[in-house]
């Protein structure tokens, strides 16, 4: 009988999963969402950009990391119109990021009344990864070159300035891989002082704390949560708060799963003792 | 039907498919998988195309007569020689050139990556005041975080000592620090683990979402809102 509890088959294991998603997205019972520090280090950043400096949102991510990185990168651009900021996308890898990230500035450039190549634009998947940073920090018009649209980054009017990194006054990776940070610190933030902060995938965030007890990184956001404490703390609660909601259920029911398999292994192990003897 | 709503009904169907592996290995699952590996791999070279080799490489030599762009693409071409026994020797002069640039531009961004983090590692355990780098915090709290710190990384760095055995009259302090060194790796190790569980069941909040308020919401409108 006990021993059932550390063999419950996994398609029950999968169906009460989906279960507790299910009946909270169509039924949510909303919990608290507060900013960490992490996260308030992002929109601080954002607010202490100065008006003559551009951001970049370098979006690194695709289709699979879309639930964590793609509120993300929303939330990251409603602070940047919130505070008035200018930005430019851009993506090292994968290509598809940048048209997932145009999709969410464009939604949010209309409620805005944001002007493309005015308040934003979209300089494009830049191949070349190191490479790429390196032309940056001599010629950001000649590294660029075309946008997403295929104009010449030259001809913008928000690119009236900007010659090369040092016109940069952040940059926010949203990113679900790893070695993008490496690159933007190693090439970028240390050696010319620019400011960046990141967005993270839950899973690959833990291992870059460090940057931000360093000063290296000014702020990070894990996953949906970090998403999720954006979009409260610049007052839009979107989808990852939404998400953040079932996920914190999904979590009560594989803690009681884990107790439960445990609860069962050392009753288990007891009675076979027991037996034993 | 439109375009949007044709949209929504292959991606639907594609997260079905690709689910479907959840029951078991199936040729519809995979199916789904070769279509998305496939049209990722066709996105890339389409937009490498467009966005890349157009604008640097095809228009500077076609459209502005820069004919020397045409010897570019010959250290690329120079890989293929992989697949000859005689001539495999080109290949490696490509991949030595790689090999340098890279690991040129590694050594370039190694010491700003790291030598920050090792500066950041010397923590004062009697500060003088609260730092400014941690906001909202007092001073007592700035101390008690420092020593957990120091204290962490000292067991951790222990555990990964190994030029003293861990054993007799020094090694047996260093046994006891490198033992609770292991305890905080494996502490670290759950918390890392814990979010990885928490980015898949993002992942699936994602799909679910989509199912319900996306798919089903297209047809039937009490779906389309539920939740937000």
């Amino acid at each position: 009988m006990l021993d059932r509890l550390q063999t419950i088959p996994r398609y029950y294991v999968y169906l009460l999963l989906a279960a507790v998603v299910v009946w909270q997205v169509l039924f949510p019972i909303h919990l608290p969402i507060v900013p960490s520090a992490s996260t308030r280090g992002v929109i601080d950043a954002i607010k202490a950009v100065p008006d003559d400096k551009l951001i970049i949102i370098s979006t690194d991510w695709d289709a699979s990391t879309q639930a964590e990185t793609g509120p993300q990168t929303k939330a990251i651009i409603e602070a940047c119109f919130q505070n008035h900021k200018r930005f430019a996308i851009m993506n090292l890898q994968p290509p598809v990021g940048v048209k997932l990230a145009n999709d969410l500035a464009e939604s949010a450039a209309k409620r805005y009344g944001a002007r493309y190549g005015v308040d934003w634009c979209n300089w494009g998947y830049k191949y070349g990864y190191e490479n790429v940073l390196l032309a940056m920090q001599k010629n950001i018009p000649l590294a660029v070159g075309k946008d997403f649209n295929g104009t010449p980054v030259a001809q913008l009017p928000m690119m009236k300035g900007v010659k090369n990194i040092r016109d940069i006054g952040l940059v926010v990776l949203v990113t679900g891989l790893a070695n993008m940070t490496e690159m933007w610190v190693g090439l970028i933030q240390t050696p010319f002082r620019i400011p960046l902060a990141a967005g993270y995938t839950a899973v690959m965030a833990p291992g870059y704390y460090a940057y931000l007890d360093s000063d290296q990184l000014k702020g990070i956001l894990v996953g949906a949560k970090g998403a999720a404490e954006l979009e409260s703390a610049v007052g839009r609660p979107d989808a990852a708060t939404a998400i953040m909601n079932v996920q914190s259920w999904a979590h009560l029911l594989i803690i009681a799963l884990i107790i439960l398999g445990n609860v069962g292994q050392t009753l288990a192990r007891k009675s076979s003792a027991e037996t034993g003897r | 039907m439109s375009y949007h709503l044709l949209l929504i009904w292959a991606a639907a169907l594609a997260t079905l498919g690709v689910y479907s592996i959840l029951y078991r290995e199936n040729p519809v699952s995979r199916f789904f998988e070769h279509i998305f590996v496939g049209l990722a791999a066709g996105y890339i070279v389409a937009t490498t195309w467009t966005q890349n080799l157009e604008g640097k490489w095809w228009d500077p030599m076609i459209v502005q007569g820069h004919w020397w762009w045409v010897f570019a693409p010959v250290v690329g071409i120079l890989f293929y020689f992989i697949f000859s026994r005689r001539l495999s020797w080109l290949a490696r002069l490509a991949m030595g050139l790689f090999f340098g640039v890279g690991a040129g531009t590694f050594f370039r961004e190694f010491f700003p990556l790291l030598a920050p983090q090792i500066h950041g590692s010397f923590k004062p355990l009697l500060p003088l005041a609260a730092t400014a780098a941690s906001p909202g915090l007092g001073w007592a709290d700035v101390v008690l975080h420092h020593w957990v710190f120091v204290v962490i990384l000292l067991c951790v760095m222990s555990y990964f000592f190994f030029a003293i055995p861990h054993e007799g009259r020094f090694g047996s302090g260093l046994a006891r620090a490198s033992a609770l060194g292991r305890w905080f790796l494996m502490i670290a190790f759950g918390a890392m683990f814990g979010n990885t569980v928490m980015a898949r069941i993002s992942l699936f909040i994602g799909r679910v979402q989509f199912l319900l308020n996306d798919w089903l919401g297209s047809f039937l409108p009490w779906f389309a809102h539920r939740g937000m």
